[in-house]
């Protein structure tokens, strides 16, 4: 088996064709007749530009009109004043033949966009190399590799997918996508997802491991390659293929839909995600916007607190990614069961009871602070749509206290005060939700700390895993008492914890008047769904029938017996 | 010679796009037209050297135009930068 990132979602199985890379070495002569051989590289830059408008034409038909963009943007690029010009004086000064002189300068433009601090223009880099590679052919005479006729069922192999090679491709016979190289944002990956191809990306060796025409399994979900599957993994994976297939064509009339319940309410399906890439994926299925954003990960793996600059970028490129889209950011998260080494935080008896999130924050507020300035610039410097959501709030002060520091950092920086928000999970800010509501400007149900407490269970207690249940009555009763205090207050309650996405839940939540929906990228289409399910009227009968019962084992019985029939 | 400094408002800063717009729009000029932003300069004609420089929302840009039309030019390239070549 062989793993790497799991770049396009879905299982193909099919037969190996490995795909090398062509030979472009070309013997470096000194040219006799410069004149002659600038003509030979204006028409290969020529029969460049045809062929390149040809394949933004295909990819028009065969993927979509973005994608075939940037394919014209190799166009646009070789188009430049500089580009030709510069291999000219190449090829007239220095009596380079044309293959060197395109391929000096491209390299050249190359290493200046490697070099610069800039995903966005670094991943131009993957471009250029692929207009290197096609003029160097066209120059030398080599047919590109022919990727429209192969057969049915083929699983590419390839060092790099490159988006000429994109455009060529017959997407009804590749059933399956492995590279060699390429992250969740490379072209590989979103040209992947674009032609809905399982893809498994930055498999070490894969060219070489794998082999022309054996049976490989590719679970483009899951990030593995099983190489010359047994009779039982096969049919595993047929079944498990059949399922994605059958789910997915079910889920593919809510795609871009509004979140609707079915007497029409208006709700909000929002991502959780935990780093400034998930929000690329956030956007790709369909989320509304971001319930919550994690900060953590900037904390972790690390020496040092990271600074002002570096929070703002993170921040500001979630931002950016879901343009005009709601994205709430909860404040450093750290204690209870996530540890931060540099800060030094002393062990504690009971850490999910200590000093954690915002305890901790306001006593360290030289650090809280860079992180405050960084979410007040990125929401000044984006849409205006960024929500600033405090975790593990216990009392009203506490929550003024950050608020008035807020405010106070928005002046100092002359700019917007974003909204701020509480994540309701203690049983004493439950208590104290109609107080609260006056000072916040939205409400969110974190359900995993809230059952935790509610419940007085350690989460990683196996001995008392038994009451940790989010259907327990009193957690219910918690959930709908914050949800309707909150409607009351007028500000909008949401929730973030997998309990959003549980369909058992679901119509309760409708019925609680929950606004706002916050699963994990891959939940949003399935959660629209669920909500699609149920009218007001219906998830009022099937509350008002569950909050009856005594036992979170009777709730889920009945719970599942309304919603699975 | 004609020059002003003006801060990038568009989101994504001087990407793609919006470079390729910029360059477009400069080829129409007699002039030259540099851009100096972020410690570096670059031929403001130039899609590939306006791209290298990495011009990023908030940053400073210096535009200089220097020949026949240079007012023409600079105010075109004033009225790009402001409009956030129409993204959001």
């Amino acid at each position: 088996m062989l793993k790497g990132i799991a770049a396009s979602e879905g299982i193909g199985i099919g037969k190996v064709i490995v795909i090398r890379d062509q030979d472009v070495t070309y013997e470096q002569k000194t040219v006799a007749n410069p004149e002659e051989e600038v003509k030979r590289l204006h028409d290969a830059v020529d029969e460049f530009m045809v062929k390149t408008e040809r394949l933004a034409e295909d990819m028009e038909k065969s993927v979509n009109p973005k994608e075939a963009q940037i394919i014209r943007g190799h166009m646009e690029m070789l188009e430049d004043p500089f580009m030709v010009s510069q291999m000219d004086d190449m090829i007239k000064d220095e009596g380079m033949c044309a293959e060197a002189a395109a391929e000096t300068v491209l390299n050249m433009f190359k290493a200046m966009f490697e070099g610069v601090e800039d995903e966005l223009i670094q991943q131009r880099a993957t471009d250029i190399e692929d207009i290197k590679s096609r003029l160097l052919k066209i120059l030398l005479g080599i047919a590109e590799a022919d990727l429209k006729t192969l057969p049915p069922e083929t699983v590419l192999v390839v060092g790099d997918l490159t988006p000429s090679m994109t455009a060529e491709l017959n997407k009804d016979n590749v059933a399956a996508i492995v590279t060699e190289s390429g992250g969740m944002t490379s072209h590989s990956a979103i040209l992947s997802r674009a032609l809905e191809i399982p893809a498994v990306l930055s498999v070490l060796n894969a060219t070489a491991t794998l082999r022309d025409g054996a049976t490989v399994i590719v679970d483009g979900s899951n990030g593995v390659v099983i190489n010359d599957p047994t009779v039982d993994e096969a049919e595993e994976y047929k079944k498990k293929q059949a399922e994605y297939f059958a789910e997915k064509e079910r889920l593919r009339a809510y795609i871009g839909k509004e979140s609707l319940t079915a007497d029409g309410i208006k709700k909000d399906v929002f991502c959780n995600i935990g780093n400034p890439k998930d929000g690329i994926k956030a956007k790709e299925k369909d989320g509304e916007g971001v319930g919550l954003f994690r900060t953590e990960f900037l904390f972790m793996d690390r020496d040092s607190v990271p600074n002002e600059e570096e929070q703002y970028e993170a921040y500001k490129k979630v931002c950016d990614t879901l343009a005009n889209k709601t994205v709430i950011i909860r404040t450093l998260d750290v204690g209870g069961d996530k540890e931060i080494p540099y800060m030094n935080l002393p062990k504690e008896e009971n850490p999910f009871l200590g000093y954690r999130a915002v305890r901790y924050c306001l006593q360290n507020k030289d650090q809280f602070s860079l992180q405050l300035r960084a979410l007040i610039r990125a929401n000044a410097d984006t849409s205006g749509n960024l929500w600033i959501m405090v975790p593990m709030i216990t009392t009203v002060s506490e929550f003024k206290e950050v608020k008035a520091f807020v405010e106070e950092l928005a002046a100092e920086l002359d700019m917007p005060v974003p909204k701020v928000g509480t994540m309701v999970e203690t049983p004493a800010a439950f208590m104290i939700a109609d107080k609260l509501a006056k000072y916040c400007d939205f409400f969110s149900i974190g359900t995993n700390d809230l059952t935790q407490y509610i419940m007085a269970a350690d989460r990683g207690n196996s001995k008392v895993a038994y009451l940790y249940n989010t259907y327990d009555p009193a957690v219910l009763r918690a959930i709908r008492q914050i949800i309707e205090t909150g409607v009351e207050g007028g500000i909008p309650v949401g929730m973030c914890g997998e309990a959003a996405a549980d369909p058992l839940l679901i119509p309760l939540l409708i019925s609680f008047g929950l606004t706002e929906f916050s699963v994990s990228p891959t939940s949003v289409l399935k959660t629209r769904a669920e909500i699609a399910r149920w009218s007001k009227a219906e998830a009022d009968h099937i509350a008002e029938t569950v909050m009856a019962l005594e036992t979170a084992e009777e709730a889920y019985e009945q719970l599942k017996s309304f919603v699975r029939g | 010679m004609v020059s002003k400094t003006m801060k990038l408002v568009n989101a994504q800063g001087l990407h793609m796009r919006p470079a390729q717009v910029f360059a477009a729009e400069m080829k129409n000029f007699e002039c030259d037209v540099n851009l100096e932003c972020n410690g570096k300069k670059a031929n403001g004609k130039s899609l590939m050297m306006i791209m290298a420089c990495a011009m990023k929302c908030g940053m400073e840009v210096n535009i200089q135009c220097d020949g026949p039309d240079e007012e023409a030019a600079l105010a075109k390239a004033v009225e790009l930068i402001e409009s956030g070549f129409g993204e959001d």
